[in-house]
């Protein structure tokens, strides 16, 4: 396999993998996740629980396609967006200086809003080249 | 050298996605967003039949807060530690820091009767304590206590009042 191939395959199973289990594990427990939307002190008291119960099943399709390999620009795409968000949405609270880990006390709440927009930086990345590498990817196995 | 081509189509796709899931969250999660929505707060799934052995607090928004505060309905307690209490509080609540909950709530108990509402708060949601210590004052009790799980910072943001020093 060609190493733009094994690139894009990587990068569209490890960024499936990540979504379908995002979503799954707060699918699981919607009332817990809404709590943590809260903690953002962006959306009203209704808001959170709404974000809290479709988020989840938003992540787990886009996860599955994309391990599926089923419209896998859409689905890479919508992560990157979602990707986005989320980066916006710890900006915003790191600016405000929320403790979004826990909100008792103040225990190294900014290496953890760091350590999360890492690994943000890194799904936009796996999202840029699954969504951009698809139809060369097509092209070349057509072409062969 | 990017292909945007199908970038419609894309975009297309990206609103079946979304719109599949959320109609797929909310039709799982009907109930729980029917008891938000009324107001009943995301407590129990079953219908509170609440007997002192299996009664759990009960969780209470902003503005019945407000109200509870206003009317003297029920006694304020705040759960965070004492430092973050005399920084600044809800109008009327007292100090019963989770750390200090025995003798706190012996002392609670010996001006409060166990037929008084409680509504307990702390530091927003996902603080823990003031659930925690709402099971304890059950446990010690109490017929019902309430939890604010927006807290002292959803109390602040909105620009209700708050109390420095330490008087209620």
């Amino acid at each position: 396999m060609r190493p733009l191939h094994l690139l894009y395959h990587g990068c569209r199973l490890v960024l499936g993998a990540v979504f379908l289990y995002a979503g799954v594990v707060k699918g699981l427990d919607v009332t817990g996740f809404a709590g943590q939307v809260a903690a953002y002190r962006l959306l009203p008291y209704g808001g959170n629980y709404l974000v809290a119960a479709t988020l989840p099943y938003i992540e787990i399709i886009a996860g599955v396609l994309l391990l599926s390999n089923r419209r896998v620009r859409p689905a890479a795409l919508l992560c990157g967006l979602m990707t986005l968000v989320f980066i916006a949405a710890l900006l915003s609270a790191w600016y405000r200086g929320l403790d979004i880990s826990c909100g008792c006390f103040d225990p190294e709440a900014d290496t953890s809003i760091g350590e999360a927009l890492l690994r943000d930086v890194g799904l936009l990345i796996l999202a840029h080249f699954s969504f951009h590498l698809r139809n060369r990817v097509l092209r070349e196995r057509q072409a062969t | 050298m990017h292909d945007y081509s199908d970038l419609k189509r894309i975009l297309l796709e990206v609103l079946l996605i979304v719109a599949l899931g959320v109609v797929i969250g909310l039709s799982s999660n009907a109930r729980l967003l029917y008891r938000v929505w009324t107001g009943q707060g995301a407590g129990p799934a079953t219908p509170a039949t609440t007997t002192t052995e299996t009664a759990i607090p009960e969780p209470v928004m902003l503005d019945q807060a407000r109200e509870l505060i206003r009317t003297k309905q029920a006694v304020i307690i705040d759960a965070r530690i004492r430092e973050l209490y005399l920084d600044g509080h809800l109008p009327g609540a007292i100090s019963l820091p989770l750390e200090e909950a025995d003798t706190g709530i012996g002392e609670l108990a010996a001006g409060t009767g166990p037929d008084r509402p409680l509504l307990v708060y702390c530091n927003g949601y996902g603080c823990p304590d003031s659930f925690d210590l709402a099971k304890r004052l059950l446990e010690s009790g109490w017929k019902r206590v309430m939890v604010f799980e927006g807290g002292f910072p959803e109390w602040h943001d909105a620009g209700l009042p708050v109390v420095r020093g330490d008087k209620p």
